[in-house]
Order: C-alpha cells, then sequence, then structure tokens
C-alpha cells in the first residue's frame, strides 16, 4: 500500500520528453522570427529604433515564462505537492552548481524590468565597449568597435558598475579634443572648431542636446574640448573622425599649430 | 539677389486663400512698428508652402512702405542685404536660408544680418525654410531676434478647391466619377515596396492602408454622399498634407484637361533608397529650396563625389537639377521629409 505522506514523483516518459523538447522549439523558433521581425521594423524605425527593440528583452522573457508554464502544467501535469519537490530539486540544483546559471537569468530579468541597458545601446562594463545587440536568457551580447562579439553573463549587472553612454535614445554625446600650442590663437581656433562641429553631417542638436566647446591650459599645450551629440549612436567614431579632420584642415589655413613635441635629450 | 520678383519655384496662391490671420499678425506687427515699437518678423514654412505668396501679398497692401528682397542663391556679399530705399524702412528679405551655408566659415553672412537687425531701426519681414530655420534655432537660437513667428497653416480641402477652381470659369472643368474609383475601401491592402541591398528589385510587402477620411466621416455618424469633385479635393488634400505647392503640382499632374478622375490623383509616396552623403545632400537642398551644385560641393567638401550624388537623386525623382541649380520635386516633399526625419538629417 502507497504510504499517503509521499509524493508521487511524475512519470518522466518518451512522450513528455518529446513534448517538452516540442514546446522549448516552438519557443523558441517564435523568439527568433519575432526578434527578426522587431529588429526589421527596428531598422525602418529611424530615430524610433530603440523603442522597438525595448519590446525583445521582455518578449523573450515571457515567451520562454510561458513555454516552461506550458510544460509544467499541461504536459508533465505537476500537482502543487510535485512543483514544491521540483522547487526543492531545483533549489539543490542552484546549490550544487547551477547557482552561476540562476544568476544570469535573474540578471537577465532585472535587466529586462529595470532597463539600466537596452538593445542597442552603447555600454561599458568592465573592459568591454560596444553596442548591445542582444539581451538573452543568460548573456548579453555585445559587438566592439573592432566587430568582436562579446557575451557578458548578465550576473555581472549585480558585481559591477554598467554605463550606458546613450540611455535607450538614438542620439549620444562625444567628446572630441584637439590639441594646439601655446602660440595660437585659442579664440579663433574655438570658433573653427564649434563650426566644424555644428556643420557636421552627423551632428544632432536642440535645446536638450545642447553643444559646448571649452579649452584648457596645460603646462605643454592647449586642450580644446568638443562636446555635441551624433545623431545616431553608430556614427560615434566617423562623428568624431569628421570633425577632427575638417577641423585640422581649417586650422591649417589659419596658421593654428598643433603642440610641439617636446623632447627631453637625456644625453645633456 | 532679385528684387521686387518671386520665385518662379515657388507656387502663388491667387487671392491668397487661408492666411487671414497670417496678414492679420503681420499688419499689426507693421502698425506697432509705425508706432515706434519694432516688431521683426519670421515667416517660417516648409517648402512650396505659400511663403513667397504671403510676401507678395504684404508687399501689394504695403507698396509704398516696403522694400522686398528675394534670394535666389546663396548671399556671398553683406552688401546684398543692405536696404535699397533708405526711404522705406520696413524691409521684406524672401528665403533667408540663402543667407548662410552649413560650413565652416559658412555663417559669417548671417551674423552680419543678425548684427544689422540689433543695430538697424528698420523692422525685417523675413522668410525661413522651416528646416533652416530649426537647424539655425538650434546652433545659433536665432529665434530671439524675432520677436513674431508666423507659420503659414495648411490649407484645407475646401481651401484648396477654391484656390484652384479660382483660375478656371465655372464648370470648366469636368469632375468625372469613375467606375475605378467609387469609393475607396476603409481599409485595404496595397504593396509597400521595400528595396534591400544586393537584390536588383524592390520586394512588395503588402501593408494595410488605412481611409481616414471614410472612418472619420463613419464615427461622426455623416452617411453622406460625396461628390467626385469633394473626393478629389479631399485626396489632394491628404496626399499634399495641406502644402499649397505640392497640391498644386498633384492637381498639374491629375488633370488631364478639361477632365480628372478621383482615380487620377495617385499616391505619391516613394521608396527612397540612398546612403548616407546622398542624404546629407539631399538634407542640404530640402532646406535651402533651391542651391547651385559648386555650392553644394563647397559644402560637401573634397569627399562627396557631387556628379554621382546628384544622378542618384534625380534618378530616384527626388530632386530637378536646371541650369546647375538643384531643388526638390514638391511631389516627391512628403517622402523627403519622413526619410530624412528617421535619419535625423533634418529637425
Amino acid at each position: 500500500m502507497a504510504d499517503s505522506t509521499m509524493i508521487n514523483v511524475p512519470v518522466i516518459n518518451t512522450g513528455i520528453i518529446i513534448g517538452s523538447i516540442l514546446v522549448i522549439l516552438i519557443a523558441y523558433t517564435v523568439i527568433r522570427i519575432v526578434s527578426f521581425a522587431l529588429v526589421w521594423i527596428s531598422e525602418k524605425a529611424g530615430q524610433y529604433r530603440m523603442t522597438v527593440k525595448m519590446v525583445l528583452p521582455v518578449l523573450k522573457f515571457s515567451i520562454y515564462g510561458l513555454a516552461l508554464l506550458y510544460i509544467l502544467n499541461n504536459i508533465m501535469k505537476f500537482t502543487s505537492e510535485q512543483l514544491t519537490l521540483f522547487g526543492g530539486l531545483l533549489g539543490a540544483g542552484i546549490g550544487f552548481g547551477l547557482k552561476d546559471l540562476f544568476a544570469d537569468v535573474i540578471g537577465g530579468i532585472i535587466i529586462t524590468l529595470e532597463k539600466p541597458i537596452q538593445v542597442g545601446d552603447k555600454m561599458r562594463i568592465g573592459n568591454d565597449y560596444g553596442e548591445v545587440t542582444d539581451i538573452g536568457i543568460r548573456a548579453t551580447k555585445i559587438v566592439t568597435p573592432d566587430d568582436n562579439l562579446v557575451s557578458v553573463p548578465n550576473y555581472l549587472i549585480f558585481t559591477q558598475s554598467v554605463a550606458s553612454a546613450n540611455a535607450g535614445n538614438p542620439e549620444m554625446m562625444i567628446l572630441i579634443d584637439i590639441f594646439i600650442d601655446h602660440e595660437s590663437d585659442a579664440v579663433l581656433a574655438m570658433n573653427i572648431l564649434k563650426e566644424a562641429l555644428i556643420t557636421s553631417k552627423y551632428v544632432y542638436v536642440s535645446k536638450k542636446r545642447p553643444f559646448t566647446i571649452l579649452v584648457k591650459d596645460y603646462p605643454y599645450y592647449r586642450r580644446l574640448r568638443a562636446k555635441a551629440y551624433v545623431n545616431d549612436l553608430r556614427y560615434e567614431f566617423e562623428f568624431e573622425s569628421e570633425v577632427t579632420r575638417r577641423t585640422m584642415a581649417e586650422f591649417s589655413k589659419n596658421g593654428i599649430s598643433a603642440p610641439t613635441v617636446n623632447v627631453i635629450n637625456e644625453h645633456s | 539677389m532679385n528684387t521686387n520678383t518671386t520665385n518662379p519655384e515657388i507656387p502663388e496662391i491667387p487671392e491668397l486663400i487661408g492666411f487671414k490671420d497670417e496678414i492679420t499678425s503681420i499688419k499689426a506687427a507693421i502698425d506697432s512698428f509705425e508706432a515706434g515699437q519694432t516688431k521683426n518678423i519670421a515667416i517660417i514654412a516648409e517648402p512650396f508652402g505659400g511663403r513667397t505668396a504671403l510676401v507678395n501679398e504684404i508687399q501689394r497692401l504695403y507698396p509704398q512702405k516696403l522694400t522686398t528682397v528675394s534670394f535666389s542663391s546663396t548671399v556671398k556679399n553683406a552688401k546684398e542685404i543692405i536696404p535699397l530705399d533708405q526711404k522705406k524702412r520696413i524691409m521684406i528679405l524672401d528665403h533667408c536660408e540663402c543667407l548662410y551655408m552649413r560650413k565652416i566659415d559658412g555663417f559669417r553672412i548671417l551674423d552680419e544680418f543678425l548684427k544689422s537687425i540689433i543695430s538697424s531701426n528698420n523692422m525685417f519681414i523675413t522668410t525661413w525654410n522651416i528646416y533652416s530655420w530649426n537647424y539655425l534655432d538650434a546652433v545659433l537660437n536665432i529665434s530671439k531676434f524675432f520677436s513674431v513667428l508666423i507659420q503659414p497653416p495648411k490649407l484645407s480641402p475646401t481651401e484648396l478647391k477654391e484656390c484652384f477652381l479660382s483660375r478656371y470659369d465655372e464648370n470648366e472643368i469636368k469632375f468625372v466619377e469613375d467606375a475605378a474609383f467609387q469609393r475607396e475601401k476603409l481599409i485595404s491592402f496595397q504593396s509597400y515596396p521595400v528595396v534591400i541591398q544586393h537584390l536588383k528589385n524592390p520586394i512588395n510587402i503588402p501593408s494595410l492602408k488605412v481611409n481616414y477620411d471614410d472612418l472619420r466621416a463613419i464615427f461622426a455618424k455623416k452617411e453622406e454622399k460625396v461628390s467626385a469633385q469633394d473626393m478629389i479635393f479631399k485626396k489632394i488634400h491628404r496626399i499634399s498634407n495641406g502644402n499649397p505647392g505640392v497640391a498644386k503640382a498633384l492637381w498639374k499632374k491629375s488633370l488631364e484637361y478639361p477632365t480628372i478622375k478621383p482615380s487620377w490623383v495617385k499616391d505619391l509616396s516613394l521608396s527612397i533608397d540612398l546612403d548616407y552623403n546622398e542624404s546629407f545632400i539631399l538634407a542640404i537642398i530640402l532646406s535651402v529650396d533651391m542651391i547651385k551644385d559648386s555650392e553644394l560641393s563647397e559644402i560637401a567638401g573634397p569627399d562627396f563625389k557631387m556628379d554621382n550624388i546628384l544622378f542618384r537623386l534625380m534618378q530616384q525623382e527626388l530632386i530637378t537639377v536646371n541650369e546647375s541649380f538643384c531643388s526638390i520635386r514638391p511631389e516627391a516633399l512628403r517622402s523627403i521629409v519622413d526619410f530624412l526625419k528617421k535619419l535625423r538629417l533634418v529637425w
């Protein structure tokens, strides 16, 4: 006679395994299709690109969550006691070795809900910097400026500071430093840098996104610093390069020189 | 520079239909000026939006008091903006977007003009392309120099009808209901061409098209029989977004004198496929209404292959080049603005 205090362990047969795999496959396929469609739509949406992409991680977690619920409820047909047992086993599993994976999943959920970063953002975490291309269940993928795909485990958001350069907006502030010698006319140089900045094909200026030109004196040179927003963060480096190139060309026409290199003769 | 002339590319609106409020505001500013208080005016509108027609009307109302200067290309010499007739203390400067070039050292003339506004005892009525204005206001904050800002309104279907039909005799134009176009469906599918790189032909993606005019009528419970004439002007209004110049181009394109049918008024949306540099040049042309190709080269610098870019823009039916002057095609205005706003090349 069966002991009434014992919990029946569900029989996992081939049908259940195949059914579960099928549900996971369907969930995966749906996510791939939805991701493809949303990315396509977002690329057509121009300035609203980030807003459309914001939905992606939420959808991903929801679809996987629903798939898991469906497997537990409809395929395995767990009773509440069996669910408790499953929870206990999962807890033990987390204790023994799945804790990193679990932390990644929780990290992913927190990223999705709290949005410290979003798909499309430029982020820095640890030594890595790049555009967020995907926020997954386990890891966040970023593409670095030299086109490396870096997978950052989601749990790192608990232990490291995360910097988002644009916080969900398509525009992003760029700092451009240009150095001149002390003999050159700093006011003229600032004016040239300002005009190179505001006439750039990549610049974005509004009342909320102003630009600034600053000068700072150092012992061997003067540093001109331009702060302005690029209209699309994907042109971050092109913007910096274009403004620098046009400014330097204009400096050359106006007799504004780069700082001279002070070489210390070690034999003297 | 032209004096007391109008830009031939900008259409005139007979008897200036739909601009009553704007004319009242300008008259009030002129009255204030005569009472001793200077209020400089900036009239800001889209290309083909009726700026020149508005200033012509003001000139007609005050022929003895106003001097008009209409710029047709980039101003290179500050003397061009000095009033020719010193006795007339109210100056109209049409197409002020010609006072700057988007390049290093391209704001000198505009700076001098703004200085002269501060130091002068004259009143200035200026007209600006809205995209140039938005750009200049963001980077130079020019709106602080003008106490009256006027944006000509979009014309309603009735105003467009009044405007176009006033050029013809009564019943001269035959509005014909065609079987192919009894009434647009509320919701229908239409093909939206999408250009994909490396593919020769665009892919047609089916998309939903909603007939907002009829939908609004249903919600307002207006079950009325719409005549072919009303249907045509509603459609022209919807496609042109109330821009008189675009509506005029659409009217010309659809009319097979003396007959016009609703189905002949075709939607003007274009599928634009341009790279970033081409889009930037298109944004410059849009922002200044009309510009010489040599000036575009000056703005773009040596990196741009201007002949190739202009060829691409013409190939896609976005611009026209007439005696080296580039301007956008009125029919393409809506598509161009939507495309450039998405890229954030116009604000």
